[in-house]
């Protein structure tokens, strides 16, 4: 059952790894000087 | 009797009553950033009244009903009516704490588990409709099924495992969850407007302080201050974590991101499917239970969301599956070498502990949804369970407490 444990915790390491590093960036706010500009 | 209290035990189980009392304001504020910020108030006021509630009816008539002397099995008799007789000396339960230091620990048991019901109602409930609710439920579902595994009832008789409450705190509640989101109905704007969190922050330090409550919920439960009480602490801290990681990962992968929200309802998953075992498996077990809360609770909760089931925050995905696999779970890991007092589980070499295990969660799913049902009819005809939709889309706060959370 050790082992299971072990390798269970490295299945997610290696998803941390292999996992999307950054999504779909979405901008809710924008600053005053933004909003003048705009 | 003669004077057996020991001041270690006594320390350590008032301190683990008064760690577990804190999870229910805990569980307030993890509800209240869940909802919309019309809503927190009266979301948090559910756990603070249910506070002030059970701790009257549970000195009444709670105890003596869940752990008064056995009556067939199936109730405890009303010998300990108002605590008569229940004193400083040690009770039947526990022969080194006084018997009302036992009662007090068990008391804040009964105190939150209606309070996880909540969270399936959220936004939507008549505030009179719940406090009904909440005593009839308390009486008539908690208490039985507490006496059912703790107080002498069949279901410890038969030999099933619940170290801190899987089946008795975590099943019963979850499944109620499910029955009084699909009783109610769904929310106003449901499926049709965002229903996002007003403050993911006040939900992640709820679930903070739910985690450390959870030590005396665990090891408290070893009543004794000893290694068992250790040992459920390691437990507990290490199947939340695994199961907070797990969800986290596997919101990731699913939808691009790891979510905050994620990895605080992961750690509450964790927490509620170690509770059943944590008396008596080891750490590696507990990783094994924290990987499987972290993924079984995600995927419940997707297909919940699936079959447009507004359960608001998520009560049955994470405490009714958590509490399952949880009680399940206890069958396949549970050993001797860790309690001697208890069994072996499946792994161990006694697969009929897992059976055993199994006609606890069904017995538990089956008499809490259909109790829960009919109170829920009951209340629906003298009362009302919603309040109306103008009431609903203003926001509980102003309509059932007419405060407002925010000033600003």
């Amino acid at each position: 059952m050790e082992i299971l444990a072990f390798v269970s915790f490295a299945v997610l390491v290696v998803a941390w790894l292999v996992a999307p590093s950054r999504g779909n960036v979405i901008v809710v706010s924008r600053t005053s000087e933004d909003r003048k500009a705009a | 009797m003669p004077n057996t209290i020991s001041a270690g035990d006594t320390a350590w189980l008032l301190a683990s009553a008064a760690l577990v009392m804190l999870m229910t304001p805990a569980l307030g504020f993890f509800y209240g950033g869940l909802v919309r910020r019309k809503n927190v108030l009266a979301t948090i006021m559910h756990s603070f009244f249910i506070l002030c509630l059970i701790s009257v009816q549970w000195v009444l008539w709670g105890y003596t009903l869940a752990f008064g002397p056995d009556h067939g099995g199936i109730i405890g008799g009303l010998d300990w009516l108002a605590l008569k007789g229940v004193g400083q000396d040690p009770g039947p339960y526990a022969p080194t704490v006084p018997h009302e230091a036992y009662m007090v620990f068990q008391m804040m048991f009964a105190v939150i588990t209606p309070a996880l019901i909540t969270g399936a109602f959220a936004e939507r409930k008549r505030f009179k409709a719940f406090v009904v609710f909440t005593l009839l439920w308390a009486t008539f579902v908690y208490d039985p099924v507490a006496h059912w595994v703790w107080g002498g009832g069949w279901l410890g008789q038969l030999g099933a495992l619940d170290f801190a409450g899987g089946t008795v705190v975590h099943i019963t509640s979850g499944v109620s969850a499910l029955v009084a989101a699909l009783v109610l109905g769904r929310r106003v704007g449901f499926g049709r407007e965002a229903m996002d969190p007003h403050d993911a922050t006040m939900t992640v330090l709820g679930a903070s302080l739910l985690w450390f409550g959870w030590f005396g919920f665990n090891a408290g439960s070893a009543i004794t201050a000893g290694g068992l009480a250790a040992n459920a602490f390691v437990v507990t801290n290490t199947a939340a974590a695994m199961a907070a990681l797990t969800w986290m990962t596997v919101s990731w992968l699913h939808k691009g991101a790891p979510s905050v929200l994620g990895a605080a309802a992961g750690a509450v998953a964790g927490l509620v499917a170690i509770t059943p075992a944590s008396g008596y498996v080891d750490v590696s077990a507990s990783i094994l239970i924290g990987l499987g809360a972290g993924i079984f609770c995600y995927v419940a909760i997707q297909v919940t969301k699936r079959f447009k089931v507004d359960d608001a925050l998520d009560v049955f995905g994470v405490h009714g599956v958590g509490g399952a696999w949880g009680a399940l779970a206890t069958g396949i890991f549970a050993t001797v070498a860790i309690n001697s007092g208890a069994k072996d589980g499946l792994l161990y070499g006694n697969p009929g502990q897992l059976g055993i295990q199994a006609i606890a969660v069904a017995a538990s799913i089956t008499y809490s949804a259909v109790m829960t049902f009919v109170i829920l009819k009951l209340i629906d005809v003298f009362v009302g369970l919603r309040v109306p939709e103008s009431e609903e889309v203003l926001g509980l706060d102003a309509s059932q407490h007419r405060e407002a959370a925010y000033q600003i």
